[in-house]
């Protein structure tokens, strides 16, 4: 964490630190990837997985993951859902913005030390577990096998379509399978739900770990999927969502049981999620 | 120890609000609560306030900084300035307890709030024991004693026509040594007085770990009005939310009290509410009390203050709850 | 009124033994003998909880909104001015007639449990009639299916009697008035009770309850809290059935009812005089047009 922002948010951690979009990608109709970065640079560097606050100061302020991270910035990408997503893709570059964090656990990277990895994303879902793909690819000799599967409801839909067709494949020993609810004329690769194509493909469980994040509806039908081939409950890792609005636990919201998803969380094990209540 | 008579309790309260800002139990529009003295105040030590004073600490609605923002530019301008001086006079045994917990949320798990740590070390507390407990009191089932408050500065004692003081602090000791209208003296300690109402906290966390199905939440909620009556006479509710006000180009961030009963409170920009119900929301309610705190804290988050069981609309009553919680029948 | 529980628990027991209703909603006897809060019997053994005494303050009639998709009928007792409540849900179509069956209870007008507080149970004879109840113009039920015990006399309640804290604070100036409810308001804690209690308040999304757009800030401060309080006042405008229920839950005792009975004084001066929830038919002024309205502003 670079050092001003470090002092600021240690002595205010619910004041953001003013910061900057120098880039925005538009990934499909509605995500757009924001590059942000402030004048010290990369306002903290979070683990994979971790969580921070965005911000447009007149507009709200909101929990975002962190999907990626650069040299000198952090990626979030942002599917419009609401007042302040919709007002953040008018944003351009250059637009002044709040960021403080990084918040949560993030993605148990020593636990998935030496395991193979497969990544399961839905939609928006790929998000915070890009993160942790490029985490395993930054530290390739760390990780065993990668496997990233990914599906999206059409091929507009597709987030990290460089990342999927481009970079990712050519990863040494990581298999990209992506599938779409509903192709179009142009679509030549699969077609199909989530669950469905893990079945197809059938990764194995031995020493893996499989990390999965999207919609309620892909998660419900996935699970059963990946008990069937084999994988246990400490195996299948996720990433949870809820309203915030301190980010420190402090103000109440997010709570599962006794636990605060943004401290205790984002990340929970199928294990330890089966162990909390069900009101998430 | 230092004996008062209430004659010259203005007194008192000027010498002390020379260098800081008092705020003493003043009834007013039928009402008690703790106000700013300004000399010229009525002072109520008959009942608790009805409001507890943990808007000293943890203010109803706080600007936390202030921004300008226009198109592409934003700033921060303000960073709310930090506490003054101030002195809380005749806060009760129960709601000194509350502090420890407010500390516990606002203090500990890695984040320290440092709008409530400015306030909270900038406070001076004076606590009044009590002889005589409202029927709706429970606090020494809760583990407090009402002729002592961990915590306080100053323990004060209602004698009837005379006040005793007696310093707990060095802070306390300053306190008095520098107030008028005091003389030396003793006196002794009022008993303290007995709570109708008993309840048996002891053990209810762990039945409530394995209760979160149970049917009881189902009925228990019917009547409930989903308010937020109980949430915000509490003293040790702190559930908060952040918002902001724009007016042109300058706008202002502040927090405000929320409630777990409200139904916006966990509702997502999606749509979807994780406690979509009365249900969901009275049994959050009472199992972050009673289980969630305890599990987090290791402390219950009631001090038997009486507020909420007084206030409440259709008598949601939490000792008859922990109670039932306590009698209920689980399968295990 | 011993007599009167009894028969509420036959009656009950009859409906849930017969199978004609999921719920019946009555009142209980609560932590404290001034107290005789809401209850939701389910099965026939419980219904010796039900009681009918000088406590059964709590207008029931709100629950009705709570079981709207509920496969089932409701039954619930009502009082006189529960029962408006009703109508009032009834004409806002908020709840479907042949949902629930209505149980009339005249009402000889309920004991202020504020004023109880702290007094031994044997003084009860000596507790005045809560304030909702003193200036009560309808003690007996005006829609019910069944009528248990025997109607009793409305008390003669003139206008002046009704509108006394009204009139009072008309004689103050704009300033003092001003001042008056500033004071009460700035007392608000922002609760909702006033509004979770009132019959009148049934929308299925209260405006104070969306985040988008937010039209009442969060912020508890003089200028959102009469905006909250007037908004209100003027959304149950010609729709307040008078039951009090407002102010009586209102931990911090703001005199509510003082300003939707200035309304109802000021509809009754312009529109005639009005009385909501009596009955279906009578539409609220506010809710209807009639060439006959005055126009003195065109």
């Amino acid at each position: 964490m670079s050092d001003p922002v470090r002092k600021q948010l240690e002595a205010h951690p619910l004041v953001p630190v003013v910061g900057e979009i120098i880039k925005i990608v538009e990934e499909t109709p509605d995500v757009k990837t924001f590059h942000v970065t402030t004048e010290h640079g990369k306002p903290f560097t979070p683990m994979p997985g971790q969580l921070a606050m965005l911000s447009l100061l007149p507009v709200g302020e909101a929990m975002f993951s962190i999907t990626t991270q650069g040299e000198d910035h952090l990626e979030f990408s942002i599917k419009k859902t609401g007042m302040l997503t919709d007002a953040l893709h008018e944003a351009e570059v250059g637009q002044k913005v709040g960021i403080r964090g990084p918040y949560g656990n993030g993605f148990p990277v020593d636990f998935c030390k030496g395991k193979n990895m497969l990544f399961i994303g839905g939609g928006i879902g790929l998000a915070p577990v890009r993160s942790m793909i490029y985490h395993c690819i930054n530290n390739r000799d760390e990780y065993g096998k990668m496997q990233i599967i990914y599906g999206a409801r059409s091929p507009q839909d597709l987030v990290f379509k460089e990342d999927l067709f481009e970079n990712w494949p050519k990863v040494s020993d990581c298999e990209v399978n992506v599938t779409v609810d509903r192709g179009d004329d142009r679509w030549d690769g699969h077609v199909g739900f989530v669950p469905q194509f893990i079945e197809e493909l059938g990764p194995k469980p031995e020493n893996t770990v499989a990390i999965i994040c999207g919609p309620p509806i892909m998660i419900k039908f996935t699970l059963p999927i990946m008990e069937k081939l084999g994988f246990t409950d400490e195996q299948i890792i996720t990433t949870l969502e809820m309203r915030m609005k301190c980010g420190i636990g402090k103000c109440g919201r997010c709570n599962i049981g006794s636990c605060y998803v943004c401290l205790d969380g984002p990340v929970f094990s199928l294990a330890q999620l089966k162990n909390m209540p069900n009101e998430y | 120890m230092k004996i008062l008579n209430k004659q010259k309790l203005k007194d008192l309260l000027n010498s002390l609000a020379a260098d800081a800002t008092v705020y003493a139990p003043v009834k007013q529009d039928g009402v008690i609560r703790f106000q700013a003295w300004n000399g010229d105040q009525e002072i109520d030590l008959t009942d608790n306030a009805l409001l507890p004073p943990k808007d000293l600490l943890f203010p109803q609605t706080e600007v936390m900084y202030k921004y300008t923002a226009n198109g592409m530019r934003a700033e921060i301008t303000e960073v709310a300035a930090t506490a003054e001086k101030q002195v809380i006079f005749g806060m009760r045994p129960c709601d000194v307890k509350s502090l420890s917990m407010m500390d516990d949320v606002f203090l500990t798990k890695g984040y320290e709030d440092d709008y409530y740590k400015s306030k909270r070390e900038n406070t001076v507390i004076i606590s009044l024991g009590c002889n005589e407990p409202a029927p709706t009191c429970f606090c020494s089932s809760m583990g407090v004693d009402m002729t002592e408050a961990e915590g306080a500065d100053v323990m004060m004692f209602d004698l009837g026509d005379k006040l005793a003081l007696e310093a707990k602090t060095e802070i306390g000791e300053n306190l008095l040594a520098s107030a008028s209208g005091l003389e030396d003296g003793s006196a002794d300690k009022p008993a303290g007085g007995q709570c109708q109402l008993k309840v048996e906290p002891d053990g209810l966390a762990e039945k409530l770990a394995k209760m979160f199905e149970h049917p009881y939440w189902e009925e228990l909620c019917r009547k409930c009005l989903g308010c937020g009556a109980c949430t915000y006479l509490c003293p040790t509710c702190h559930c908060f939310d952040i918002r902001r006000k724009n007016i042109g180009e300058k706008g202002f961030q502040f927090r405000c009290w929320d409630s777990c009963m409200f139904s916006e409170y966990t509702r997502m920009a999606g749509g979807h509410n994780p406690r979509p119900s009365k249900k969901e929301r009275v049994r959050n309610r009472f199992l972050h009390k009673l289980q969630y705190f305890p599990e987090r804290y290791g402390k219950v988050a009631c001090v038997g203050c009486g507020r909420c069981l007084a206030k409440c609309p259709v008598n949601m009553d939490i000792t008859r709850i922990i109670k039932e919680l306590g009698e209920v029948a689980i399968n295990e | 009124m011993m007599d009167l529980t009894q028969k509420m628990r036959d009656k009950a027991r009859e409906l849930l033994e017969k199978e004609e209703v999921k719920y019946v909603i009555g009142w209980e006897k609560g932590t404290f003998w001034y107290q005789s809060p809401p209850v939701f019997i389910s099965r026939p053994e419980d219904v010796d909880k039900l009681v009918w005494d000088q406590f059964c303050i709590n207008n029931l009639s709100k629950y009705l909104l709570d079981f709207k998709h509920l496969e089932g009928k409701i039954a619930l007792f009502v009082k006189g001015c529960d029962s408006r409540g009703i109508n009032r849900l009834l004409q806002d179509q908020q709840v479907q007639r042949d949902a629930f069956i209505v149980i009339g209870v005249p009402c000889p007008g309920m004991k202020d449990p504020e004023k109880a507080k702290g007094l031994s149970e044997d003084k009860a004879d000596q507790l005045q009639l809560a304030e909702k109840c003193a200036t009560c113009t309808t003690p007996n039920p005006v829609i019910y299916d069944e009528l248990l015990g025997d109607e009793v006399a409305a008390a003669q309640v003139d206008d002046v009697e009704r509108f006394a804290r009204v009139n009072e604070l008309e004689q103050k100036d704009p300033d003092e008035k001003y001042d008056f409810w500033k004071r009460q308001y700035d007392k608000c804690i922002r609760c909702f009770a006033c509004r979770n209690v009132c019959p009148a308040c049934n929308c299925r999304e209260c405006v104070f309850d969306q985040a988008e757009p937010e039209w009442l800030g969060k912020r508890v401060v003089s200028s959102e809290n009469q905006f909250f309080a007037l908004t209100r006042a003027m959304h149950v405008a010609g729709r307040c059935i008078e039951c009090g229920e407002c102010e009586r839950v209102c931990p911090m005792g703001i005199p509510i009812m003082s300003l939707n009975r200035k309304i109802i004084k000021d509809i009754n001066n312009l529109f005639g005089s009005y009385d909501a929830g009596m009955n279906l038919e009578d539409q609220p002024p506010l809710g209807k047009y009639d060439v006959n309205d005055p126009e003195e502003f065109m």
